[in-house]
């Protein structure tokens, strides 16, 4: 076992350079990589050389590239962004090793209580894979340097606890005490953009008063986090007037 | 809901700061946000090095351009999964390309295309050359690489620039399998310490 397990840890370098053929052996090492934190900064720092390599062979395309790409572009519809949220939370585990770093302010906030999800609460791999990438997005927001805590009301009362990382682009939101909601309705979170409103994500349904935390991907200088009730599973854009409106410092 | 007349106003002195100075990962998000202008910037400062590897990986110059226009396509659809935890946002880009390239490889008419005598492998030194203007990456890169064995260095650029699989790889070089996956984890650690990668 412990053999097998070197072993495929030397492909940390062929899968990097995308030499691992398609089959078994790539499948299991992308398996492996969810559980193994040092071969994925090692992949990580690999990519980053083979960056090198592909800025070292630079060569200027033929100008008509250009008109063709963009004109493809004005064509093309973009995919909306993963949205990420612990499904299911059971129980609560707090065995999380990351929150003595959290600076004072923030851990006496609440949020510390949002952020007791998880790796307890998966039931296959592919869940326990899911709730180890959101863990790293949260953790990745929470120890950012710039790291700020915002809190506020909601005009129907409860509260949504936010900590914003404007230096990674995402926030991550929790809230306690919102109201119940009826059957097939749900709590929407938006980015109320210069440009657009793009959705952010539900909320999970509440434990307890409160609800887990949601990571929002995407954020830039302009945006306020809105939060709205809609009809299940959520809409494309906002159909009723938010009951929050919080301005990003970012 | 109706966006405020503050949030309409912004709407049109939107996207009109400067695009140079903004960092790729800032500016990706601003493509995952629907901004053409911000993928203009992305496309003037990545499509040297995308085109550049795909032509160095297909050898083609009118299928390396169809692959770069795919890569760039899925920058533009794909922008709202960049997930800067992951690696920058060249990185995103380039393994995207990278992937793209060996997919074409690896597709059975590419493959019949492609010479498969092994001197024609080699990454021909005159296209390495080709840019006079040697910039400070090639520069860098190519005393990097210089500082492996020849192994380590014949393995790596085999499989980055060849787009070879390492099973390929191990029977050019008349190695074993084993030996070229260590080889070619040696030779990226020794890269990218000498990089100065973090």
């Amino acid at each position: 076992m412990r053999f097998f397990r070197q072993d495929l840890h030397a492909l940390t370098g062929v899968y990097a350079l995308d030499t691992l053929e398609r089959g078994t052996e790539r499948d299991r090492f992308t398996r492996h990589l969810n559980r193994c934190q040092s071969c994925a900064s090692e992949v990580r720092g690999f990519r980053e050389v083979a960056t090198s390599l592909a800025f070292a062979a630079a060569v200027e395309p033929p100008p008509e590239l250009r008109d063709r790409v963009m004109t493809a572009v004005a064509r093309t519809r973009q995919l909306p962004p993963e949205v990420s949220s612990h499904a299911r939370p059971r129980r609560s585990r707090s065995s999380v090793p990351w929150v003595p770093w959290l600076s004072g302010a923030i851990a006496t906030a609440g949020i510390v209580i949002a952020i007791f999800f998880g790796l307890a609460q998966a039931h296959t791999q592919a869940e326990l894979n899911q709730a180890r990438a959101v863990n790293q997005q949260i953790v990745g927001v929470l120890t950012a340097p710039d790291a700020k805590l915002l809190t506020s009301r909601t005009t129907v009362g409860g509260s949504a606890i936010v900590v914003l990382a404007a230096s990674r682009h995402r926030l991550v939101v929790s809230t306690a005490g919102l109201p119940a909601l009826p059957a097939g309705k749900v709590y929407q979170l938006w980015l109320i953009g210069r440009v657009k409103i793009v959705s952010a994500g539900l909320l999970p349904a509440a434990k307890a008063g409160k609800t887990a935390p949601v990571v929002a991907s995407g954020v830039v200088a302009g945006d306020k986090l809105g939060l709205t009730v809609e009809p299940a599973p959520g809409t494309a854009q906002p159909t009723t007037t938010p009951i929050l409106a919080l301005p990003l410092p970012v | 809901m109706n966006p405020s007349d503050s949030d309409a106003s912004r709407f049109r002195s939107a996207s009109t700061d400067r695009r140079g100075e903004q960092d790729l990962d800032d500016l990706l998000v601003h493509v995952a946000r629907g901004d053409q202008a911000a993928f203009e910037a992305v496309y003037d400062r990545l499509v040297g090095p995308v085109y550049g590897m795909i032509r160095r990986v297909l050898r083609d110059p009118s299928q390396s351009e169809e692959v770069t226009q795919e890569v760039l396509l899925e920058v533009w659809r794909t922008a709202a999964r960049f997930d800067p935890e992951m690696g920058g946002a060249a990185t995103w880009v380039m393994t995207i390309a990278h992937r793209r390239a060996i997919d074409r490889v690896r597709s059975t008419t590419a493959a019949a295309e492609r010479e498969l005598k092994t001197a024609d492998l080699r990454p021909p030194h005159d296209e390495v050359a080709e840019a006079v203007e040697a910039s400070l990456d090639r520069e860098r890169v190519r005393r990097c690489l210089d500082g492996l064995t020849e192994i380590q260095r014949e393995s790596i650029t085999l499989a980055y620039y060849g787009g070879y699989s390492y099973r390929q790889v191990a029977d050019l070089l008349k190695v074993t399998l084993g030996a070229i996956k260590t080889r070619i984890r040696d030779g990226l650690i020794r890269m990218r310490d000498c990089l100065g990668v973090s």
